[in-house]
């Protein structure tokens, strides 16, 4: 299946010829690529899923504030109801979120997939540790900088820029942006 | 508070780090060397009167010890043989069943379906995934006698997979509760730190060294205690003991209410000694023994990482019914806690016991598992959740005999 994928994959272990060099730039460039598909499916699943996140996160909003105003009348048996709904609905929008995180981390096995046939034996040369060291580590290490990276990218990026805005707002307010203030 | 936040922060960092340190960070980072060819047996250990099989000889370019076992075991087109010639399957092992990419695909919605839905048994689903649906245990099983040590391998293999799939969801949880508070960082370190060292030792224990059929016989067991815990779920008392840690959960939905400063409002550590530690949360202190919590980290990880599931199911009625703490905080330091324990032993499965890796397996099953968790809170509001906890029991005692009859016994007691 990878035998389509190398032509264009492997040029990246052997950009500047200096050994220990080209497999940290090689990995770090596949692990980049990684993390901006990752944000892409996410972006997609999140167009998607808006209209029903929103209608969830709505809900939890909306048992929120209910359960807030039957404490304030001192109605304890609708508070508790309205809390349990509310709790409830925190699950929901929870893993709906789990669902978002996952449909980044899908590509990580793909890339992982690729390397084993050609780095599991051979290991991959890195700085201070010449002889190789093991594909999966390097690759994670290079994931979690690359992760970093394109975070601060992305809020420059022409397609990213409003998904991060978007994304940044339901991380911040827990509900749909313009759908009331903190 | 800064620096409350930088502390947990770092503790975080240090704990993972400890896992893949405890996890043998030397064989972690070193190369395996490449499988050496089986020798042939010397001269004077043949039996001139029986007809020894031929060998595979060679790794097939297969890592570490799947490489060195599959050098050992009988070469032909039989069962309990490796057909050199076949094409690769799961695990990149020739011949090994091939399970369509569709089939794995579908399953994994299931799977992902079950985590948004029930939760825990989401693992077990994908666990009857890898043994029954992709008919990885009949094929694994046919080296019983024939290649002991590929059957043992390969059922290391299908433990890690198990994990990594049910360990992923607690990485995004962990995520979650942590930017929401709800987690206890004093007792999440010590279950931490125990967890590091039962989840090493029971892989590292038992790793390359349990048959398919005793895996999957406890595997059985384990399904079936789950199954008692959902019937025991539904009885008044088991209704009734969920009431106590509401109240708490209440507390903190109540302050949220008012609106609150929700910084102060996560737990916050009182006293701390190698004995004794209190924290409080929302006013009401909790008490536990940090050398009591390490030692449930060991026994709970080390059972987790013998039967390849996350381990939730057995932190979290310990950390409500023994510690005591509300569900709110449950939720998070249990998954720190499943979190720790799965990267400790998916890098002792790999490392230690040499388990190979089908990473286009795993990647497909998650493309599944986030749309089945996408469509699961959507669909099952249409079924009644006591219908829902009905389907499962019966799911779980028919897996559950069938596994142990089947593991334990040599044939299932249900049809399977």
């Amino acid at each position: 299946m990878w035998y389509y994928v190398d032509p264009y994959l492997l040029p990246l272990f052997g950009l500047t010829g200096v050994r220990g060099l080209d497999g940290l730039i090689g990995t770090f460039l596949l692990a980049l690529f990684v993390v901006v598909i990752g944000e892409f499916t996410i972006s997609l699943v999140f167009r998607a899923n808006r209209k029903h996140l929103d209608k969830l996160n709505s809900n939890l909003k909306k048992y929120s504030d209910l359960s807030q105003e039957a404490l304030r009348r001192g109605d304890e048996t609708s508070y508790k109801a309205l809390n349990k709904q509310a709790n409830d609905a925190y699950g929901h929008v929870f893993f709906n979120k789990f669902g978002l995180s996952a449909a980044a981390l899908w590509p990580i096995f793909f890339a992982l997939d690729w390397m084993q046939p050609h780095f599991a034996e051979s290991g991959i040369s890195i700085p201070f540790y010449p002889s190789g060291a093991h594909y999966v580590v390097v690759f994670l290490i290079c994931y979690i900088l690359a992760r970093i990276v394109f975070g601060r990218l992305k809020r420059h990026l022409p397609y990213f820029k409003g998904q991060y805005e978007m994304l940044r707002s339901y991380d911040q307010e827990g509900r749909p942006p313009g759908d009331g203030k903190r | 508070m800064k620096q409350t936040g930088s502390f947990r922060k770092w503790s975080l960092i240090l704990l993972v780090v400890s896992a893949f340190a405890w996890a043998g960070a030397n064989s972690l980072w070193a190369q395996t060397p490449p499988a050496a060819p089986a020798q042939p047996p010397a001269p004077a250990e043949q039996k001139p009167a029986e007809a020894k099989p031929k060998l595979v000889g060679s790794d097939l370019g297969l890592p570490a010890k799947l490489g060195v076992e599959i050098a050992k075991a009988p070469e032909g087109k039989g069962k309990g043989q490796i057909d050199t010639t076949a094409p690769r399957g799961v695990f990149g092992v020739p011949g090994a069943p091939q399970p369509s990419s569709i089939l794995i695909f579908l399953w994994a919605v299931w799977v992902g379906w079950v985590f948004s839905t029930v939760g825990a048994f989401g693992g077990i689903m994908a666990g009857v995934g890898h043994m029954t649906v992709y008919g990885l245990g009949d094929y694994v099983r046919t080296f019983r006698d024939t290649a002991p040590g590929l059957n043992k391998t390969l059922t290391d293999s299908i433990r890690t997979s198990n994990q990594f799939l049910v360990g992923l969801s607690s990485i995004v949880s962990v995520v979650n509760y942590l930017k929401s508070k709800r987690m206890s960082w004093p007792l999440g370190l010590a279950l931490g730190a125990g967890s590091i060292v039962g989840a090493y030792l029971a892989a590292s224990l038992t790793g390359g060294k349990v048959s398919f059929s005793q895996y999957q016989g406890w595997f059985g067991v384990f399904v079936l205690v789950v199954g008692f815990v959902l019937i025991y779920e539904l009885t008044p008392k088991g209704q009734a003991g969920k009431k106590a840690a509401k109240a708490a959960s209440q507390a903190f939905e109540k302050t949220v209410k008012e609106k609150a400063d929700i910084e102060s409002a996560g737990v916050t550590l009182k006293s701390f000694s190698i004995t004794k530690s209190t924290m409080t949360f929302f006013g009401t202190d909790f008490s536990f023994n940090p050398i009591a919590a390490f030692f449930g980290g060991v026994v709970i990880a080390a059972i987790s990482a013998f039967i390849g599931v996350g381990g939730g199911f057995l932190y979290v009625p310990y950390l409500t019914s023994i510690v005591g703490l509300p569900m709110f905080v449950v939720a998070g330091t249990s998954a720190l806690a499943v979190l720790i324990s799965m990267i400790t032993s998916i890098t002792t499965y790999i490392n230690v016991a040499g388990a190979g890796m089908d990473w286009a397996l795993v990647g497909t099953q998650l493309v599944g598992v986030f749309i089945g968790s996408m469509v699961g809170p959507r669909t099952a509001k249409y079924i009644p959740e006591k219908w829902l906890k009905l389907l499962f029991i019966v799911l779980a005692l028919y897996v559950g005999i069938g596994y142990f009859s089947r593991g334990f016994f040599g044939r299932s007691w249900v049809p399977m």
